[in-house]
């Protein structure tokens, strides 16, 4: 499954580089997309504002298949106080516009799963799928706002996979 | 000299989780069914059917129905049952296979199943498939998983293409298509007499692995074996099936349900024909995605019981766990 949810983020993080270009962040010392993958990053109190986080919950699997097929359950969570210009009043566009980028950067809902672990990276034979968002309802912590989507992820196990 | 006693246990309900669907061809113009012979086979391994059995995955909802009757002759004053007599022997069987692949999309639709040959430039439109590019001969040495070509017929070919290998129609009537029975040719103008024809239904179907300098290599066997000398490759777009048709399939079936306890239930259908044509099944997987399975309705056709002369529509087998008392 870890080569599913290797290409799910990196789908979306070269998405959301053309969806909205301005929202990058300094991670690790690197200037990236601001999407990240909870489960790879060190350990924090809250969510870093004005970025994406994917957070793998569920997981089930249907074997009556000639192959395996993995259904992950994927949380994209996001918070923002608006912008400082604005005093955080803006703070409510700042989600919608959130809100927006996620529907641009789960379609179209397929990508070729791509193995990340290979120097050079190797394609697979199979597609990465997952459904449109439901999205939760937005919640207030002092000066933010906070939703996150679910989507479900749909990926094969080809043969040799872990 | 002794043994020492084994422990063995009492029979237990079959528990099973699944079904899982062999089909293998009925030579049409013999009539000769495959026979599966449990007593030396029924403990094959799942993933390595013997030969020719073509394994065609797990399968869903299968249903297997009894339309046999018995009837009764009444006597006397008030009538009673005298003796019984058979007066049908009737199954039919039905499932959804779960992949769709030639043969089961075949044996779901029922009658001919063509191979979408890729078309040539300016051949006019046809619902099941217009003219195809013309058929590249074969070369000697050529087997069941490579085709050796002259260096000149491969530039109309990929890795990763599809590919049907056959003979050239040659006006012949009856049962055509090598390995399986695919399709019955009442005449040669009915087919208008086209030299693809046999390779528009055939089951001698495979993936192209890769292009070298003498030949293609597939990924996985043809159906038929070797080709014969007489036979030639040609590309293929994908398959069709149609509303329609006089012919009807007919293969032989094995259905084998694994008990958790190490039993098995086997269930050999020499023969079976379709009993309706193309149709799917949708079932959801996370709205809106569906799941789109082929739905699969058979009747099963008398054999003779080589052991006693009793015709015969399905032998259900039953090998027991090890150890269990009967």
């Amino acid at each position: 499954m870890q080569n599913a949810k290797d290409t799910f983020y990196v789908a979306l993080r070269n998405r959301l580089a053309t969806v909205n270009p301005n929202r990058t962040m300094l991670l690790r010392g690197a200037q990236r997309p601001s999407i990240l993958v909870e489960e790879a990053e060190a350990v924090v109190a809250m969510l870093p504002a004005d970025t994406f986080v994917l957070r793998w919950t569920g997981l089930t699997t249907d074997t009556n298949l000639p192959l395996t097929l993995a259904k992950m359950e994927c949380e994209m969570h996001y918070t923002t106080g608006g912008t400082a210009a604005a005093f955080g009043l803006d703070r409510g566009r700042a989600l919608e516009e959130m809100d927006a980028e996620v529907i641009g950067l789960l379609t179209p809902r397929s990508t070729p799963k791509m193995d990340y672990a290979t120097n050079p990276v190797t394609q697979l034979t199979t597609a990465v799928f997952w459904t449109a968002a439901t999205f939760m309802p937005a919640a207030t912590v002092r000066d933010r706002l906070t939703r996150y989507a679910k989507v479900a992820v749909f990926a094969y196990q080809e043969q040799g996979e872990l | 000299m002794s043994t020492a006693a084994v422990t063995y246990s009492t029979p237990t309900t079959p528990a099973t989780r699944r079904v899982r669907a062999y089909f293998a061809p009925v030579n049409r113009a013999m009539g000769q069914p495959t026979i599966f012979d449990p007593s030396a086979s029924g403990g094959f391994n799942l993933e390595s059917p013997p030969s020719p059995w073509i394994d065609l995955g797990w399968i869903a909802d299968f249903s297997r129905k009894s339309n046999s009757a018995i009837e009764a002759l009444n006597t006397g004053s008030p009538a009673a049952p005298l003796v019984q007599m058979r007066a049908l022997i009737g199954a039919t069987v039905s499932f959804r296979f779960l992949t769709w692949k030639k043969i089961s999309m075949a044996l779901s639709a029922g009658s001919e199943h063509m191979n979408l040959l890729a078309p040539a430039t300016g051949a006019a439109a046809n619902g099941s498939g217009s003219k195809g590019i013309a058929a590249a001969s074969l070369l000697a040495g050529s087997t069941a998983s490579s085709l050796n070509m002259a260096a000149a017929s491969l530039a109309g070919f990929h890795a990763g293409q599809m590919v049907v290998v056959d003979a050239d129609y040659a006006g012949q009537t009856g049962y055509v298509g090598s390995g399986v029975s695919a399709a019955y040719v009442r005449s040669a103008a009915s087919v208008n007499n086209d030299p693809d024809y046999v390779r528009r239904v055939s089951f001698n179907v495979a993936l192209v692995a890769a292009v070298a300098a003498t030949g293609l290599t597939l990924a996985q066997p043809l159906l038929a074996g070797a080709p014969a000398a007489n036979m030639k490759v040609q590309a293929i777009e994908g398959f069709v099936d149609r509303e329609g048709g006089l012919f009807f399939q007919e293969w032989s079936a094995l259905f084998v349900m694994p008990g958790e306890q190490g039993e098995r239930i086997l269930y050999h259908y020499p023969r079976l024909q379709p009993t309706g044509g193309a149709q799917e099944e949708l079932q959801a997987l996370a709205a809106p995605l569906e799941w789109v399975t082929l739905q699969a309705n058979f009747r099963a056709m008398p054999v003779i019981d080589a052991n006693d002369g009793e015709q015969a529509l399905c032998f259900r087998s039953f090998l027991p766990s090890p150890l269990t008392l009967l």
